[in-house]
């Protein structure tokens, strides 16, 4: 008991305690409650912040998938008209190939029809030709008839060869 | 009691508050300077309040002016109270859960008060406050008073005193009620605020003896064992810390064994427990 009456003073233990319980209402009130009220906020704030950035990052997630479909699209569609050009032109140059080569069969036809045309005239031209030369050489030998064998001979020859020459 | 005893009590109680066990603070100077001054006298029998009064001034001046410039980027002190404030806070809810918001004052108030007494005998005229047996079992009754205030607040009148009866269920429980009485009684209040008080204060008041005895040597030997001081003096520093923690650390683990088990356990459910039982 000695001990503990030579350690503790009563009053000093009251003033002490009642001096501890006024400091701690004191800081309760005018600090512990600000600081944590604004360490609240500010890890709230914060949390807030992090949760924009998430969502954020989730509407960029989603607008990137939606940009690489519309994408794939957009190339699909590109393919798509690009096989569609390359079909229709394959079908214009068959088209162009075939009608060249019915515009060049019918020039073709109408040359030979043409050909067939001016040889048929030809002929016919020929014939007068050849009838106006017997013709000719009928009575060109009618008139020699009273010299010679061989001057006749001579004279067909003659004829022959100015023929040859007139053609 | 006799006269006699009286003056022999009165002797002993004085030989042991004035014997020259700590450094010489500034009101045993004015002590010295003014033996018969009676403010000295008065100053010198309330050293103990006076110090203390001084770092709770200092903490509330200091904790005040921190709270008051709240700004979202804290600049300075600011930056500090609050990482002081808030390791201390997931400290005390590591503990308690996310109930243990409510006692974040409390028990930060306990070990910046104290940890700012143990540290202050560190410093050239002043003395630790807490190296008085007076100033620790005035923190250790009031952390028991709270505790109790806790205990009947969380689990109401009636389940609080079943649990000072020892939380009777059979008729063996029942019949054990009065030596749990006796034994919880004893142990909330006597055992913790004496173990909580002695604590401290034996562990400050011998550093400072410490201290002390190191300055004779210093002043026997010309200086020549100063680096020893040095090292006691960080011993010092980082003791006071421990000392100051270890006494936030009893008084939370107080309150949570006060607290009402099964919500307890329940919010303890899915991280390490830091149980007492």
């Amino acid at each position: 008991m000695e001990f503990f009456k030579a350690n503790i003073q009563l009053g000093e233990v009251f003033v002490q305690l009642i001096a501890f319980v006024i400091v701690f209402w004191a800081l309760k009130l005018l600090a512990w409650k600000p600081l944590l009220k604004g360490l609240a906020a500010r890890r709230e704030h914060i949390q807030g912040q992090l949760d924009a950035i998430e969502q954020s990052k989730k509407e960029i997630g989603g607008l990137k998938s939606e940009y690489a479909a519309h994408l794939q699209k957009i190339e699909e569609e590109a393919r798509l008209k690009i096989q569609e050009a390359v079909r229709e032109g394959r079908q214009i140059s068959r088209e162009i190939q075939d009608k060249a080569r019915a515009e060049s069969q019918a020039v073709f036809e109408k040359a030979k029809t043409n050909l067939d045309l001016e040889t048929a005239k030809a002929r016919i031209t020929l014939r007068r030709e050849i009838a106006d030369l017997a013709v000719s050489v009928s009575e060109r030998i009618l008139k020699e008839k009273m010299s010679d064998s061989s001057k006749q001979q001579e004279k067909i020859l003659e004829i022959i060869d100015d023929l040859e020459k007139s053609l | 009691m006799s006269e006699a005893a009286e003056g022999v009590h009165a002797a002993v109680a004085h030989a042991a508050h004035h014997e020259a066990h700590e450094l010489p603070n500034l009101i045993t100077v004015l002590r010295q300077l003014f033996p018969d001054a009676s403010w000295a006298k008065f100053l010198h029998q309330w050293e103990n309040v006076l110090f203390a009064l001084t770092a709770a001034i200092l903490i509330s001046i200091t904790a005040i002016r921190a709270a008051r410039k709240q700004r979202l980027v804290p600049e300075g002190i600011e930056n500090f109270s609050e990482a002081v404030v808030e390791g201390l806070e997931a400290f005390v809810k590591g503990i308690l859960g996310e109930q243990g918001q409510k006692y974040v004052p409390y028990l930060g108030t306990l070990f910046i008060y104290i940890l700012l007494m143990n540290w202050s005998g560190l410093l050239p005229l002043f003395k630790s406050p807490t190296s008085s047996w007076g100033t620790t079992l005035a923190v250790a009754l009031a952390t028991m008073v709270y505790v109790q205030y806790t205990g009947i607040r969380e689990q109401g009148l009636g389940r609080y005193l079943k649990h000072i009866a020892g939380n009777p269920s059979n008729l063996f429980g029942l019949a054990l009620i009065p030596l749990m009485l006796v034994i919880n009684l004893t142990v909330e209040f006597l055992a913790v605020p004496l173990s909580l008080s002695l604590r401290l204060f034996a562990n400050v008041s011998s550093e400072d003896r410490l201290l002390y005895k190191f300055a004779e040597l210093n002043v026997l030997f010309k200086g020549l064992p100063f680096f020893f001081q040095l090292f006691a003096n960080v011993l010092a520093i980082a003791f006071s810390v421990v000392q100051a923690f270890v006494f936030m650390l009893l008084s939370t683990v107080y309150i949570s064994l006060i607290l009402p088990h099964e919500n307890h356990e329940h919010e303890q459910e899915g991280r390490p427990a830091l149980h007492v039982h």
